[in-house]
């Protein structure tokens, strides 16, 4: 099966090397494979006209015995299961297996038949691909329409929804086809009875299939139904490989891959054939993703007991199936309502204090930093220096000491207001010490008695001349002489 | 409607035994009428709160106009409808809210949050051993009412 479906992706991507071959292979029939890259090959050349070519599955001799088999099968209806052999001993068994594989390529030929009846079609009616879609369908209304040219006439009643059927008529009348020559249509009623043919195949097949689940494997059957369960065992390729899985590959068996470049895998819902069954179709969708868990590890369960033959009455398998059921229900059911909590004790809680790596960080914030720290401390012996000079401002203490190998402290202004006395001794240093006065300031007073007058700038300022300095500043003297 | 919820007690014994018998819980005795407006307000914001503070207090209503219970409306000096007392483990709380009466609520809490506010704060001050506690309502949700002294 993987195989079959990796041969199909391999032939898209290398389409126009294929051409080559068709020649060559023309009189095969037997390999299944070649014929289906040929087909592949030949939808992209619209180079046939025989529908033998492109379609070879009836007549290949596989096709033909397994179908015999099948057909025996029916007739008989044999139901003496031999609890004794191994499973995979059983000619019934093998049978099965088969038929799993030959009903996808049935699909696929199925497939291909419809590509060519709507090539052929299409110079006739070419808006009815669009509005039927399935393919037995297609090939039943291209039946009975045939070379008609009004559609009114026809009667579509037991085969399309009437919805479909009114839109078929109104396009119709806008149609540019034109009717077939005789020996196209030929080919199209044959392809239409081939695709019709292989769909009856295909339908007896899995039946039969079913039919026959239900005693190769009834615990699996009876949890994911038989179809399913014999798409699962057909792709595991048997009963006890499917045993041997674990349950997260079963719930993907089947998947199609359908990311191309760039799309991510996340959006896609990895289920595979368990998508198909019952329990899943009816839960819903939000549930989905963890039913199909559920499913596939149930599932695996009972493909295990199922390998063993240990339980050939499905006992097991009913009993998990009500185990999901019940799951499943469970987890729909509303939350309980909410009662009104009373208050608590007051003070019987005592207050938590709440620690760890959160905190210590947030308390990283208002900690003392080093840079703080170092302005705490004074070396002794030397005068610290201050933001504003002579023990003015803030201390620096240890910050811009040489020795200290810590920061260069930068005259970033303060944005703190002095107080009076501190602004008017900043002021005093200013002028005493400052090397930077401006060039315009003048020193000449203009008085109306005297004329020029040199007088004290600082005297202006109330400043005095640095007779007035504070206690610790380091231009001052002694505040006070007095003579003994 | 909110008096079916509380217990209605009518005779003297029936209030001793519940004196006696909630341990490390506020006890709220409410003396009133339940026909009466303001008394039904106050039952009404008392019935709200029960579940709220059923972990540390009890709600009772007292039947004021049943003859046993006048001993207690003269003890308690009960002249206004709803009046309501506290009692922690058959102590008798007091409760400072600015009015001229500690020893009882007058009146009826204007919100649930208030009562349970009061409550919280009595179980508090009892806890420590207070015998009177601040009330914590602020001034413009209690009753105010004037207190007439008469033969004295």
């Amino acid at each position: 099966m993987a195989t079959l479906e990796d041969s199909f992706l391999a032939d898209l991507d290398e389409l126009s090397d294929n051409e080559a071959e068709m020649d060559e292979n023309d009189g095969d029939v037997g390999n299944e494979e070649e014929d289906v890259d040929m087909d592949m090959a030949d939808l992209e050349t619209l180079n046939y006209d025989d529908l033998d070519i492109v379609s070879k599955l009836q007549k290949s001799q596989r096709y033909i015995d397994i179908m015999q088999k099948v057909e025996e099968a029916l007739a008989k209806d044999s139901d003496g299961a031999e609890k004794g052999t191994v499973l995979e001993d059983d000619p019934e068994y093998k049978l099965i297996v088969d038929c799993n594989q030959l009903s996808v390529d049935i699909e696929n030929e199925i497939a291909i038949v419809h590509n060519f009846i709507r090539d052929k079609y299409k110079l006739k009616f070419q808006e009815l691909e669009s509005l039927v879609h399935h393919p037995i369908d297609y090939a039943r209304v291209v039946k009975k329409i045939g070379n008609e040219t009004d559609i009114t006439l026809v009667d579509l009643g037991d085969l399309l929804p009437s919805a479909i059927i009114m839109g078929i008529s109104v396009t119709s009348l806008t149609t540019k086809g034109s009717p077939l020559p005789e020996d196209v249509l030929q080919k199209v009623l044959g392809a239409c009875d081939r695709a019709l043919d292989l769909d009856s195949a295909r339908k007896k097949v899995l039946d039969f299939v079913e039919s026959k689940m239900g005693s190769i494997a009834p615990n699996l059957s009876a949890i994911v139904g038989s179809a399913v369960a014999a798409k699962l065992v057909g792709t595991a390729g048997g009963v006890s490989a499917l045993a041997k899985m674990p349950a997260c590959n079963v719930q993907v068996l089947g998947h199609k891959r359908k990311n191309l470049a760039g799309f991510s895998s996340t959006s896609q819902s990895r289920v595979g054939y368990l998508e198909q069954t019952e329990i899943l179709q009816s839960t819903p969708p939000g549930l989905r993703a963890r039913a199909s868990r559920l499913v596939a590890a149930k599932s695996t369960l009972a493909a295990r007991v199922d390998a063993t033959r240990g339980d050939m009455a499905g006992i097991n398998g009913r009993a998990l199936r009500e185990e999901i059921r019940k799951k499943i229900e469970k987890w729909q059911e509303p939350p309980p309502a909410r009662q009104p909590k009373p208050l608590p004790v007051p003070d019987s809680e005592p207050k938590k204090r709440r620690g760890g790596r959160r905190l210590r960080k947030m308390k990283e914030r208002y900690a003392v930093t080093d840079m703080r720290k170092m302005a705490n401390r004074m070396r002794f012996g030397t005068p610290e220096e201050s933001s504003l000079g002579a023990g003015l401002g803030e201390g620096y203490g240890m910050l811009g000491q040489a020795g200290s190998n810590r920061l260069r402290v930068s005259s970033v202004p303060s944005k703190l207001k002095l107080n009076a006395k501190v602004a008017k001794k900043l002021k005093e240093r200013q002028y005493t010490g400052g090397a930077t006065t401006s060039g315009l300031t003048s020193s000449l007073a203009f008085t109306p008695v005297q004329g020029i007058e040199l007088c004290n700038p600082q005297q202006a300022l109330g400043l005095g001349s640095g007779t007035q300095s504070t206690y610790f500043s380091e231009s001052g003297t002694f505040s006070k002489l007095k003579k003994i | 409607m909110s008096s079916l919820l509380l217990k209605t007690l009518t005779k003297k014994e029936e209030i001793d035994r519940i004196i006696r018998d909630t341990i490390d819980e506020v006890l709220v005795l409410r003396f009133g009428r339940c026909t009466d407006t303001v008394c039904l307000q106050h039952d009404d914001i008392l019935a709200k709160s029960v579940t709220d503070v059923s972990k540390f207090a009890k709600v009772a209503l007292v039947d004021v106009d049943s003859e046993d219970v006048q001993v207690y409306v003269k003890y308690f000096d009960i002249t206004w409808f709803p009046s309501t007392v506290f009692f922690f483990n058959a102590h008798h709380l007091k409760l400072d809210s600015g009015t001229a009466d500690h020893t009882k609520w007058v009146g009826a809490f204007h919100i649930k949050q208030d009562f349970i506010d009061v409550v919280e704060a009595i179980y508090r001050g009892a806890m420590k051993g207070k015998m009177i506690v601040q009330c914590p309502v602020p001034p413009e949700r209690i009753p105010k009412y004037q207190l007439l002294y008469k033969d004295v």
